[in-house]
């Protein structure tokens, strides 16, 4: 019976990376996600390219509040500034903050989320009010007793890690503040599949804990933490506007919050400036709608009874 | 024929899990109770001996196998592996060359595979963790040479398919072929072939034997199924709430049992063209009571219609009825 030894290759990296993406691809919501993402991504690449450097109060170019037009074709703000190019100046750092905070919060919450359901007992219980404690922290109130905390030590001008230090604050406290939903949703997820037999059979063959967390209980908690990593890029995006609104953004830097901010404090929705609110807040939608759309087609992709056999 | 030598050796095994105990009952100081699973158990298998652990569920059955798995933790006893003693091992590192010689088949294989491992993935998994080969190479000719023996053939079709594409036949195959791989001494088998189709269950039970015989394996069968367990089994132990009630040749417990709990696993057992000829005691009545509350005196009594006065106030010992026969009933000789 034992005449049949086959030659295995094991498949190679790029072999395995065009089948995933073969995969991805096939749904028309990831190409759609994917697309609109990637536009955003190449704005916030070049925008002084594509509208010049960022205008201020000084600088601007146009009058008060007008109405999109063939020179401003978004309309201009209350300072005469062209709304386009604050939208375009935003997208870096609307996407820089959400992305940042999001991986901050996913590797902190699997992490500890996983670890806690796993191990369980005492570790589970320390690990679990650890996490109450974050859950319950409201990040505004955090934001505001870390500001000025980094920004005496660091100054305004300083950087960290490349950051200006409000920015980095901002990332910070909505990484630290929104992966305990991560964790809660991890762990629960852990605590079914550890029960699997599969598991017992892992250890019985003479896996290690931490084998099977990373071999056995991690890709089958991708879809979770895929589906949950494109809601916590959407709620970063949404403390970001709030944490802007309430003045802990940068104001040298304005993101998309900080413009909504300025345009809810302009009065723009009473002075029908529809343009001023909508670009910022269509990017907001846009940018939420596609990793939305990219977690659900990742999901599909990495779960094998979901795929559709050739 | 089976070497003499032991290869496992269950010493007066027992496990215990405690029952929590609510708010009420600790502060009127009740005791904590304990589900008594496995009840001191002393098992022998010799080196290619097939041994088949038959009880109904609730038995212990299943905890038995998870002691000898180092899946969970005896509270009593001991466990010795070729007269080494196992019961205090733990830790996969210092667990590795145990594994490496006992491995384990699993009732559900559809639940004993992990959805997102091809089947290549599963087989190479105890060669890689138990670091039995140096290279992809080595590692792709044990592994088709697992599936091979587990009968999936040619392997290489099956390398890359995902448990959920294959049949449930070919589900246990590959569990089997996991076990396999690292060529091991003893296979606990629990339930392997109960969630199968009967017309797949001889295919499975000859691959099983055939390790056996080809490679002088020990198997642990564990079955509520006695007919089978005859079928496959060199000696047969009989397990009812945790104690072993009766262990002989298959022969013995199956054509002359004296146990009157074996006994009536027989007469249960549905055969083609009635029941003509069998041993007159009537059908078992009610259910097995639970672990956590023991009968006093011999398990048995409350179901067996033989009891007597002695049988509510002592536990019999196992009682030796005939040679390698022992059986835990008064009645016995």
């Amino acid at each position: 019976m034992s005449e049949s030894i086959v030659q295995y290759y094991p498949r190679s990296r790029t072999r395995a990376i065009k089948a995933f993406l073969g995969q991805f691809l096939g749904h028309g919501g990831a190409r759609l996600g994917l697309l609109c993402l990637v536009f955003f991504v190449a704005v916030a690449a070049v925008p002084t390219f594509l509208v010049g450097p960022l205008q201020t109060a000084i600088n601007a170019t146009g009058d008060f509040l007008m109405p999109p037009s063939g020179e401003h074709l978004l309309g201009t703000d209350e300072v005469g500034r062209d709304v386009l190019n604050l939208v375009v100046h935003g997208a870096r750092i609307s996407l820089v903050i959400a992305l940042l905070a999001t991986v901050i919060s996913l590797v902190v919450g699997t992490t500890i989320g996983m670890t806690a359901g796993y191990y369980g007992g005492r570790v589970d219980v320390w690990l679990m009010r650890l996490t109450d404690f974050f859950f319950v922290m409201p990040s505004f109130v955090l934001a505001l007793v870390i500001t000025p905390v980094v920004l005496e030590v660091m100054g305004r001008g300083g950087e960290i890690l490349g950051f200006r230090p409000s920015l980095f604050v901002i990332i910070v406290v909505i990484g630290m503040t929104s992966w305990a939903f991560v964790a809660r949703i991890v762990r629960s997820q852990t605590l079914s599949l550890k029960e699997r037999t599969f598991i017992d059979r892992a250890r019985v063959v003479g896996s290690s804990n931490s084998s099977i967390m990373v071999r056995h209980i991690l890709p089958n908690l991708v879809p979770q933490i895929a589906a949950n990593g494109a809601l916590v890029v959407a709620g970063a995006i949404y403390v970001e506007t709030s944490l802007s609104f309430l003045g802990l953004g940068d104001p040298l830097q304005p993101s998309w919050g900080t413009l909504l901010s300025l345009a809810q404090r302009a009065g723009a929705a009473s002075a029908g400036a529809w343009w001023y609110l909508a670009a910022p807040g269509v990017c907001v939608l846009s940018v939420s709608l596609s990793f939305v759309l990219i977690g659900n087609a990742l999901d599909d992709t990495f779960n094998p009874r979901r795929r559709v056999i050739p | 024929m089976p070497d003499t030598a032991d290869i496992l050796r269950l010493e007066s095994l027992q496990v215990h899990f405690p029952i929590q105990r609510g708010l009420f009952d600790r502060v009127l100081g009740r005791p904590a109770g304990a589900v008594r699973a496995v009840d001191g158990i002393d098992l022998n298998i010799g080196r290619g001996e097939i041994v088949a652990l038959v009880g109904e569920s609730g038995s212990g059955k299943t905890t038995v196998g998870r002691v000898i798995t180092k899946l969970a933790q005896p509270t009593g006893g001991r466990l010795l592996f070729e007269g080494r003693n196992m019961t205090a091992e733990r830790g996969s590192s210092a667990l590795r060359p145990y594994r490496h010689r006992v491995q384990m088949i699993f009732q559900d294989a559809y639940q004993a595979l992990n959805p997102r491992h091809t089947v290549f993935d599963i087989v190479a998994e105890p060669l890689r963790s138990l670091r039995l080969v140096d290279n992809v190479t080595q590692l792709a000719e044990r592994v088709s040479k697992a599936l091979a023996a587990a009968g999936l053939n040619p392997a290489g079709d099956f390398f890359s398919r995902f448990p959920h594409e294959l049949s449930g036949g070919q589900r246990q195959r590959v569990v089997i072929a996991g076990a396999l791989a690292v060529k091991p001494e003893l296979i606990i088998a629990d339930e392997p072939v109960s969630m199968l189709d009967v017309s797949i269950r001889a295919q499975i039970l000859q691959v099983l034997v055939d390790l056996r015989d080809k490679h002088n394996m020990a198997l642990l069968f564990i079955t509520h199924d006695l007919p089978l367990a005859w079928l496959i089994a060199d000696r047969i132990a009989v397990l009812y709430l945790g104690k072993l009630v009766e262990i002989g040749s298959a022969d013995e417990i199956t054509f002359n049992p004296r146990h009157p709990y074996t006994v009536a696993l027989r007469n249960a057992t549905p055969q083609i063209g009635g029941n003509a000829g069998r041993a007159v005691l009537p059908a078992l009545q009610g259910e097995v009571p639970s672990a956590a509350r023991v009968p006093k005196g011999c398990r048995f009594h409350p179901r067996c219609p033989l009891t007597f006065d002695r049988c509510k106030k002592e536990e019999p010992p196992p009682i030796e009825v005939g040679p390698q026969h022992l059986s835990a009933c008064w009645l016995a000789k």
